[in-house]
């Protein structure tokens, strides 16, 4: 069943140490509930976080703040899962929707990752793979992504220089988005060169610790009025999310059984545009190997020829800047990721402006893949 | 005071990180670590702990930088994915004199080493890192 | 009375990767070449970050239980001999035995008398395994010897482990046909429970301490079973220089070609509780069905053992099952004195 997008609303992502939670989530819901139209029929909220409270020492958020945006009384409910909060989030909004729990359900994502000082978010982070021996390592956040790389770049023979061009692709992307965190360019020689996380991981493949809020107002057909895009299909799948589970982790499991779900109940062809989950580099790279946008280990090569580029061949890969540039306030991705896409396919979106864009996939997973979402966006 | 590692959670792994103790599937073979509460693999919930072999070969390994609080006196951080035949697993390397000398199909062993420590007070975890062959 | 008899059935050692030259250490501290020379050491060997007495202490008697070919739960009695474990309460021995595979039917505890503590637990374990109250125990010692930085016990304190799986007689690689232990309170070198370096008399610790009570045990033990040094191959002493072991030994009777291959101090420093230890490790690694060892361990406050051990066809099955003392003297990498000082915590930070 689809569901329709009435309204959006977004923050800049920065370090906003003079906007709290939510404040921030505040900020995206007025916008969203604006464009839609006003807060009549809203009955219900879905807040999505991840480490709000680790961040915010506050549980149960979404109750609170359906109070504090003066939406006292309408149900809510707080959806978790690790950076594809958002996404999942969605699909709860969905499912409220389809059953008629809910006739307009807005859904706010809203992360702060600069509450603390890095090395304890380093650990927060680290929460977000699997933790029954890890969480005794210290392995911070990027450590297994790290290892998934070499094995990508070793398996396959690619060179740092050839997976440098996707960073750069994002921050180009992200220099014309103004609600990315990073928007400015860089050439792939800087990609290198710059801080090394967990080799060989720099800090320019890594996203940055943002925080940001996105809302959306979704509503069913008979509660539309006038909607700027339609959510046609969300499906998901839990997977190994571990490189050493798996028998070819150079593919995401969860990502290729919800893109397999996904693609018997809708059409995903002909993609005008994606938004992936760009945590990384690397993630990015198996991402669109997982979803066949790219021959196995030829991903990056595929990037470095512009054919994700504008004006390239294939779908407009990450217009918004990705994970990398626009940023990744972790609850709230997916939930930017379906505000730009229904942005994208009313042509309103402010920054990179795909043409004629009448179809997007949107894509979000958890650390390594221990969970995989997918959705389709189009045009009503 | 202030206790910032768990006694509990620790001490209930305890065998499966000194030991090495994996499980193996009695449906299908597939063996995994750290046990799970069903095979990851089939589903079946026939499953029996062994010991998993303490060297193996690197398949893939990073230098971390990026380190949680609490863990810079062991920066940098060796981390790597071995191959220990029987399954793989991943585990902090030790004993690397520098990134440099961190090798695909380097010979591994299992020791025991420190990993997290809370503070002054708190409890220390032990935990099997992984080596480059003594002999 | 014929004193009973017990088998060393497993040995092993363990020496960390680093090695601090002493020379850095002169150099930091102001001492001139000729201070520091006397002691006959080269470099020291230097716990890492993630060591420590505890997981040092788990190799060496992980080596020593190979050797011995027996499953761990056979092991029903632990000592872990050391003047610098990780918890002064919560014992090392549970955690190595719960590591090892020994617990739960067994007894365990830390040991203390400073570089002797472990010997104690050994001299424990002959009694234990003769009379059958056990089959199997397990002596560790180990340390990551301290100092205070700038003191003259800085060039030699080092870090290291050894262990000894000790039963019967039967099937055993080594024979510890007598022993004898000699104490007396001599307050020659101590550490107050909070401090965290100990305090020593300088020249109080050789004569009146060292000498005094090594002396004693190796006469006593010598006389009661109508030996003399040159009965034995090997003679091992308490090493915390390379110079004071072969003093005692030369004084003794006994010649270099019985201490050399005894003495590890020389390339690694004093490892405290793995000192005499280590060279009985490294002995056994090398020695011969027959051969005899005269093995005199001593610990400050003050203490010496003195043993007599011979050596079994068995010790030939049992070199080659874990990695030999020379295989970790082999295996070195410098390091300057500020990794050494932050590997130590002896750098001041609020963690």
């Amino acid at each position: 069943m689809v569901v329709y997008v009435e309204g959006v609303g977004m923050t800049k992502i920065d370090r906003h140490y003079d906007y709290s939670l939510k404040d921030l989530a505040a900020n995206a819901a007025f916008a969203a509930i604006e464009q839609a139209g006003g807060i009549d029929g809203i009955d219900y909220l879905v807040f999505s976080s991840s480490l709000s409270p680790l961040q915010d020492n506050q549980l149960d958020t979404a109750s609170y703040l359906a109070t504090s945006l003066g939406l006292r009384g309408i149900k809510a409910l707080n959806v978790e899962a690790g950076e594809a909060s958002g996404l999942a989030a969605i699909s709860v909004a969905k499912s409220l929707l389809e059953s008629h729990q809910a006739d307009k359900v807005l859904v706010i994502g809203a992360e702060k990752l600069n509450e603390f000082v890095s090395s304890k978010v380093y650990k927060q982070l680290q929460m977000l793979y699997d933790g029954d021996t890890k969480s005794f390592y210290n392995i911070g956040y990027a450590g297994d992504a790290a290892i998934l790389m070499r094995l990508y770049m070793d398996t396959y023979n690619v060179d740092r220089e050839v997976m440098s061009y996707w960073p750069a692709l994002m921050h180009s992307n992200a220099k014309e988005n103004p609600y990315a965190m990073l928007n400015f360019a860089i050439k792939p020689d800087k990609v290198a060169k710059s801080q090394i996380l967990a080799d060989p991981i720099t800090l320019l493949d890594s996203y940055p610790l943002g925080d940001g809020a996105a809302a959306i107002v979704l509503s069913n057909k008979d509660m539309s009025t006038s909607p700027i895009a339609k959510i046609s299909a969300v499906e998901s799948s839990t997977g190994y999310g571990s490189i050493e589970l798996s028998d070819d982790p150079l593919l995401f499991d969860s990502l290729s059984e919800a893109y397999r779900r996904i693609s018997n109940i809708a059409d995903t062809s002909n993609l005008d545009f994606i938004e992936i989950h760009d945590s990384f580099t690397i993630t990015a790279m198996v991402i669109l190997e997982t979803l066949g946008l790219a021959k196995r280990g030829k991903a990056a090569e595929l990037v470095s020829t512009g054919y994700f580029s504008p004006g390239g061949k294939g779908p407009l890969a990450n217009p918004s800047g990705g994970l990398k540039a626009r940023g990744h306030p972790l609850g709230a991705t997916g939930v930017y990721q379906i505000a730009e896409s229904s942005l994208q396919i009313a042509n309103k979106f402010p920054g990179i402006k795909v043409n004629n864009a009448k179809k997007g996939l949107v894509v979000s997973l958890n650390g390594l893949g221990s969970s995989s979402y997918v959705a389709l966006v189009e045009g009503v | 005071m202030s206790m910032d590692l768990s006694i509990s959670r620790f001490w209930r792994k305890k065998e499966i990180i000194y030991k090495l103790s994996g499980a193996k599937c009695k449906s299908c073979g597939k063996v995994h670590y750290p046990p799970k509460n069903a095979c990851p693999y089939c589903g079946s919930r026939e499953i029996e702990l062994i010991e998993l072999p303490r060297k193996g070969k690197l398949i893939s390994y990073t230098t971390i930088y990026a380190i949680p609080e609490g863990a810079r006196h062991q920066s940098p951080i060796y981390y790597g994915l071995i191959d220990l035949g029987v399954t793989k697993i991943t585990a902090e390397l030790t004993d690397i004199v520098n990134a440099n000398s961190l090798k695909k199909d380097m010979e591994v062993e299992a020791t025991l080493r420190k990993t997290q420590e809370d503070r002054d007070a708190g409890l220390i975890y032990y935990v099997l890192k992984f080596r480059p062959v003594l002999v | 009375m014929v004193s009973p008899k017990a088998g060393i059935h497993g040995w092993g050692a363990y020496i960390p990767i680093y090695r601090l030259p002493l020379a850095d250490i002169a150099k930091i501290w102001g001492w001139h070449p000729d201070q520091y020379k006397g002691l006959a050491v080269e470099s020291k060997a230097v716990a890492g970050p993630d060591e420590d007495s505890l997981t040092m202490g788990y190799e060496a008697a992980y080596n020593a239980i190979k050797r011995s070919k027996i499953e761990p739960k056979k092991i029903s009695a632990i000592f872990f001999g050391t003047e610098s474990k990780p918890y002064a309460v919560k014992p090392s021995a549970t955690i190595i035995g719960e590591a090892l595979g020994i617990t739960p039917f067994t007894m365990a505890s830390d040991l203390e008398f400073a570089c002797r503590a472990a010997s104690e637990g050994m001299r424990s374990l002959i009694g234990m395994a003769s009379s059958g109250l056990i089959d199997y125990g397990l002596a560790i010692g180990s340390d990551t010897a301290q100092a205070n930085p700038g003191d003259v016990l800085e060039f030699t304190a080092a870090s290291g482990a050894a262990a000894f799986v000790i039963g019967r007689t039967n099937n055993a690689s080594a024979i510890i046909e007598d022993s004898v232990t000699f104490v007396t309170d001599t307050p020659d070198f101590w550490r107050r429970a909070s401090q965290p370096y100990p305090l020593h008399g300088e020249g109080f610790t050789g004569e009146p301490a060292y000498f005094y009570h090594i002396e004693n045990a190796v006469k006593a033990l010598l006389e009661r079973n109508g030996l003399k040094p040159s009965d034995f191959d090997y003679a091992i002493f308490h090493q915390p220089n390379g110079k004071f072991p072969v003093k005692i030994g030369q004084d003794l009777g006994f010649n270099m070609d019985q201490m050399k291959d005894g003495l590890v101090t020389p390339m690694i420093g004093n490892t405290y509780n793995a000192s005499a230890l280590m060279g009985l490790a490294r002995v056994l690694d090398k020695a011969k069905p027959g051969q005899k060892i005269l093995l005199a361990p001593f610990g400050s406050g003050a203490g010496s053992d003195a043993y007599f051990i011979t050596v079994t066809d068995e010790v030939e099955n049992r070199k080659q099952l874990a990695p030999t003392v020379e295989d970790y003297l082999n295996r070195k990498v410098l390091i300057d004195y500020a990794s050494y000082a932050k590997s130590r915590s002896i750098i001041h930070v609020i963690k």
